[in-house]
């Protein structure tokens, strides 16, 4: 029933509800700074706060109904974010936004339908276990059962999947990120991307659990996604933008590692691998989007051109900057290494199980995949070396003067507080990341009914340092400076005024978006359908105003009053007609106005009455008696 | 005796009201009407609200023919019916005193307000078909005059079009009527009246007749095309209650006849099903995909209304206590929320005269508790949980997955989906300039005052109950739930 919400928590639940927290702290104490002098801002911060309280009842929602009514408060509070300053940018991609996220609750919302016809429960914790006997059980009007959950997946995955970023939802994300204010985009990657991985999670992990077919979906969609954004990063001269794309190719990431789960039967190595990279992003993001906003304050620019050279003199943030580019890159050391390489692992494993049972084709697949895996890692160092180089090495118009601080002392806190994070979590994986993962584990994993969860990981001890997992990362760090020095130096930059600038080379019209979304969905698909709707509209009215014309016409009228005799009127008609034409050709300007009806017609009536006066007259008479008397005279004479 | 006197009260107490303020106040003085009007309507709701409380009662009437006589009765559903138009008439008469300050004769639209009130209470009491009828009749003549009442050239055609399909759909409802009544002992609202020699095809026959003469009142398809002409002309009052509470006595019509005359389960699984789930879905559809290229207000609201209340037609068309019962919950929530939306409608076009939906951009700055009502009215409208919409929808998609309707069953919740995704195109876009017009908005002058408090209010009620009848909706499903199983 509807009637009840309902929650739970667990481990998991918890480190995510407390990394939101955290995110939720971190940005607040940046705001004070980023805000002032800002417009509308209780307006933001009353929609910060519930947007807080719907995250966290995302997390802790312990059936989809309830998810899906938190998930959607979360929505429409985050637009007022993404529509907050106003400009025409953030009001096209707040539009954009918006309606992501109502096609994506609605698919979902449908989604939920579908479960509950053939569960009758959607708890969270039950969803495995109802799958599975649904799956056993025949009749119902279900069609064929395993069809009818795949598509409740699929919608679901509509919906999570577009909050998520993931290809080809992802659209919402470059546009959002770059026209919210810094602490709205931090959180909006950081934390809002996470409800739909979180619920994309719940799809793989326990609605259909360990299906591979599912899961090579989700793994295809996921390398996509990393790939696409990889490259639009590395591309793109606006610091947030590349951020918003380093978002939706990490989520790429992530993605990959939820097919892998699901490829892998809930194998330990990449449900931990998607959940670290998941923790990981989260906090990456939160310092960077932090850190634009730094600069952006300051210089009052996004643009790599404007705010070049502006981190020269700011120390801190240029850690910070680099231990985000440097954890983002999953370079030994630091946070992403960790998730990277586990992620990285769970696809070579796959290939060894591959190996061993004979399955060529499919390695094929998983070869390329690994190979854009890497690939993707290397774009990633690329890009971030962009962002740092431009702003903290290289000289230009960003360059400040004075030595003012940038950043106040709340800021400071916030940025390099959370960047202290990002070498903790890289230094000790079997600390924290080894309870996270117990944690994922215990939630998500294959032993999910049991009392005392039986863990994976425990057997299965990485080291971290050896040279198989360290290759991985090398060979995208050497991808990563190669495409730095050739491309990036080389295809993206060019001379203005005798100084190289970036350029962004990709044409405009490749931009999914604007060339197939919204010509599609605004004007083509409404035009067809609302050209059959008012068919339907306008079918009685148009019967009935058919009947109107034909059967149920009134007599006609004539319109002149009869006037004068059949012969005046006829000619004083046909005149009119000639007039008429004449008026609208040759006197254009100066047309007759006089009625030839009525004109022959008084002439007509004058000439009768002149007639019977003449035939009253006695003179008259007398002209008749007259002629009379000649005519007999003639008569006579011949 | 006091029961029967009660029912019969709740009837004659507004028409007789109604024709006083005619006969009594020609010449006009305001204040006194209000008063009059507003201890009226206040009475009325008082005596609804007890008559809903007290025991089922049943009161014969004098006999047309031997065979046919009119019947009051107070069953569950027309106590539902009869509390939900008392109350929106109470609400909608507060906001329409000042509304109608500036227009000529206000008296003109009071008088026959109240009886339309009556009418519509006796509508809701109505123990057999033909009382129905009778009621169903004088409800369409005691409303025409709201779509005359501006008197413009319009208004005429917009009233005589109103006239028009309300008297083609009550000839296609009597006809139905008379193909039923031979087929039937009587028709009482008994659940099952039929006879045991009843000729199937004619019954069925019959209900398609019923089906679209009374799916006129309630804006389905074919026979919706009153609506979007009736409402832009009507002072916004009397659009709201003509959309909020009209089209609900079609609904109820067909209530009425289908279910508890002929049957549910005589129709479920028929050729009559199918087309009426199908006149019901296109219209959803089609209403909503109109809507969302209309751009007058109140002309995108009414085809709002064809396509909402064509939900609630296609939980009827159902046949199963879980569809009946959603059915009623939406056009609770329905008529609760659109009635809201036309006020608010109704709030805009006298403080700024702008009819169309681009003159709003930005106004959210000036008639801000307008605009928040607005808000959510429209997000219960488009079923963000987790407000009211949502709850009927939730209702109104589980009954048609759990009702064997084959196809249907899917096709049903999906285009009721995509039509929300409609709704929110076309209401909440207005939301979303109404309160972010851009950086290029120029203010204008004078700038708009927001509405005058008595026209608040109202607005506020609606919109606060959209929001907690959602919210709170246990009690009210348990209602209407009842009402479902104990019928079928």
């Amino acid at each position: 029933m509807i009637e009840s919400l309902r929650f739970a928590t667990d481990g998991f639940r918890v480190i995510y509800a407390l990394l939101a927290a955290l995110l939720w702290v971190m940005t607040l104490l940046f705001s004070k700074q980023y805000f002032y002098r800002h417009r509308h801002l209780t307006r933001y911060f009353v929609f910060y706060f519930i947007t807080f309280a719907a995250v966290l009842g995302v997390f802790f929602a312990a059936d989809l109904l309830t998810l899906f009514l938190f998930f959607e408060i979360m929505s429409f509070t985050s637009y007022v974010w993404v529509a907050q300053e106003e400009t025409e940018a953030a009001l096209r991609a707040s539009k954009t936004y918006l309606a992501v996220a109502v096609i994506g609750g609605l698919s979902m919302l449908m989604g939920i339908f579908m479960l509950d016809h053939a569960f009758g429960t959607l708890m969270i914790s039950e969803l495995r276990q109802a799958a599975g006997v649904f799956l056993a059980g025949t009749g119902g009007n279900f069609g064929n059962r395993r069809t009818y959950l795949y598509v409740a997946a699929a919608l679901l995955t509509v919906g999570f999947g577009g909050k998520a970023g993931v290809f080809p939802l992802h659209i919402w994300l470059p546009k959002a990120h770059p026209a919210a204010p810094a602490p709205a985009s931090a959180l909006l990657s950081g934390m809002l991307t996470k409800c739909g991985v979180f619920g994309m999670l719940l799809v793989n992990c326990h609605l259909l659990f360990a299906d591979a077919a599912w899961g090579k979906v989700v793994l295809i969609l996921g390398t996509i996604t990393m790939v696409l954004g990889a490259v639009s990063a590395l591309f793109s001269v606006d610091i947030k933008r590349t951020l918003a794309c380093s978002s939706v190719s990490q989520i790429g990431f992530i993605t990959l590692g939820i097919g892998m789960i699901g490829i892998m039967g809930g194998h330990g190595i990449a449900l931990q691998g998607t959940v670290y990279h998941m923790v990981n992003h989260t906090v990456l993001k939160l310092v960077l989007f932090l850190a634009a906003g730094v600069v952006y304050m300051n210089t009052h620019s996004l643009d790599l051109n404007k705010v070049r050279g502006y981190g020269k003199k700011h120390p801190f943030l240029a850690v910070a900057v680099a231990f985000g580019g440097l954890g983002l890159a999953g370079i030994p050391g630091f946070n992403g290494y960790i998730s990277k390489t586990l992620l990285h692992e769970s696809l070579v494993e796959h290939m060894h199980h591959l190996e061993a049972e004979g399955l060529q084709a499919e390695i094929g697949m998983f070869k390329t995949i690994e190979v854009l895996f890497l690939v993707s890692g290397g774009l990633t160092l690329a890009y971030m070396l962009k962002l740092f180089i431009a702003i903290f090495v290289e000289k230009g118009d960003g360059e400040e003067k004075d030595k003012r601080s940038s950043m106040t002392i709340l800021s400071g806190i916030a940025v390099c507080g959370s960047a202290v994070l990002i070498p903790v979590l890289g230094l000790t994986p079997n600390v924290i990341f080894a309870k996270i993962g117990h944690a994922a584990e215990a939630f998500l994993g294959p032993n999910y009914f049991c009392a005392t969860p039986v863990l994976h990981s425990e057997s299965h001890e990485i080291h971290w340092l050896a040279f198989a997992n360290l290759k991985g990362a090398l060979i995208s760090v050497g991808i990563g400076v190669a495409v730095y020095l050739l491309v990036v130096r080389g295809l993206l930059m060019k001379k203005v005024n005798g100084r190289r600038v970036y350029c962004n080379r990709i044409p405009a019209w490749i931009d999914l978006e604007e060339s197939v979304y919204r010509p599609v969905v605004l004007a083509a698909l409404p035009f067809v359908l609302a050209f059959f709707s008012r068919i339907c509209d306008t079918l009685v009215d148009g019967v009935a105003g058919f009947l109107k014309a034909t059967v149920f016409a009134p007599r006609k009228r004539k319109m002149s009053i009869w006037v004068g005799t059949k012969v005046t009127h006829m000619l004083g008609t046909v005149m009119d007609g000639i007039v008429a034409v004449l008026n609208k050709t040759l006197f254009h300007n100066h047309p007759i106005t006089k009625s030839f009806v009525s004109l022959f017609a008084v002439s007509e009536l004058e000439a009768r009455q002149t007639f019977s006066l003449v035939i009253g007259s006695v003179s008259f008479g007398l002209l008749l008696a007259a002629m009379g008397l000649a005519i007999s005279l003639i008569y006579l004479l011949f | 005796m006091g029961r029967e006197l009660l029912l019969i009260l709740q009837i004659l107490f507004p028409v007789i009201a109604g024709c006083l303020l005619f006969v009594l106040n020609r010449k006009g003085n305001r204040k006194v009407q209000k008063l009059y009007m507003s201890a009226v309507l206040t009475i009325e709701c008082c005596l609804v609200l007890t008559g809903a409380f007290v025991q089922e009662t049943a009161v014969e009437g004098f006999c047309l023919t031997p065979s046919v006589s009119l019947i009051l009765c107070n069953d569950g559903l027309s106590r539902v019916f009869g509390v939900l138009v008392a109350l929106v008439w109470l609400l909608v008469g507060l906001y329409s005193f000042r509304y109608l300050n500036e227009t000529r004769k206000p008296v003109m639209f009071y008088g026959f307000y109240l009886i339309a009130l009556g009418v519509l209470e006796g509508l809701g009491l109505a123990g057999n078909l033909v009382t129905f009828y009778l009621f169903y009749e004088w409800m369409t003549l005691m409303t025409v005059p709201f779509v005359f009442y501006n008197r413009t050239a319009e208004a005429t055609r917009a009233g005589r079009k109103y006239l028009f399909y309300s008297v083609a759909g009550a000839s296609f409802a009597l006809a139905g009527i008379f193909f039923l009544a031979g087929n039937a002992d009587g028709l009482q609202f008994a659940g099952n009246a039929l006879n045991a020699t009843a000729n199937v095809k004619e019954v069925l026959l019959a209900s398609i007749f019923l089906i679209i003469g009374f799916g006129t009142k309630a804006g389905m398809f074919p026979m919706h095309g009153w609506l979007p002409t009736a409402h832009p002309v009507a002072p916004a009052p009397a659009s709201a209650v003509l959309s909020g509470v009209i089209t609900k006595a079609g609904v109820l019509g067909i209530i009425r006849s289908l279910y508890y005359v002929i049957g549910a389960d005589y129709l479920a699984g028929t050729y009559v099903q199918n087309v009426f789930l199908v006149l019901a879905l296109v219209t959803v559809f089609m209403g909503s995909m109109l809507a969302y290229k209309e751009k007058v207000l109140k002309k995108r609201l009414a085809y709002s209304t064809v396509s909402q209340v064509s939900y609630v037609l296609f939980g009827l068309a159902l046949f199963t206590p879980a569809g009946y019962a959603a059915a009623l919950l939406h056009m609770i929530f329905h008529s609760v929320i659109k009635n809201g939306l036309f006020l608010f409608a109704g709030t805009v076009i006298h403080q700024t005269g702008e009819e169309r939906v681009d003159g709003l951009r930005g106004m959210g700055k000036y008639m801000p508790v307008s605009f928040w009502c607005f808000t959510f009215a429209s997000l219960a409208l488009v079923g963000i949980p987790p407000m009211s919409g949502f709850v009927s929808k939730w209702y109104l998609a589980k009954g048609a997955m759990e009702a064997s309707v084959g196809v249907f069953s899917y096709i049903g919740p999906a285009v009721l989906l995509v039509s929300a995704l409609l709704t929110a195109g076309y209401l909440l876009s207005i939301t979303a300039d109404g309160f972010f017009p851009g950086k290029d908005y120029v203010e204008p002058t004078p700038e708009p005052g927001e509405g005058h408090v008595s026209m608040l209010i109202p607005c506020v009620i609606f919109a606060v109950s959209a929001v907690l009848l959602g919210v709170f909706a246990s009690p009210l499903v348990e209602l209407v739930t009842k009402l479902g199983t104990s019928l079928l």
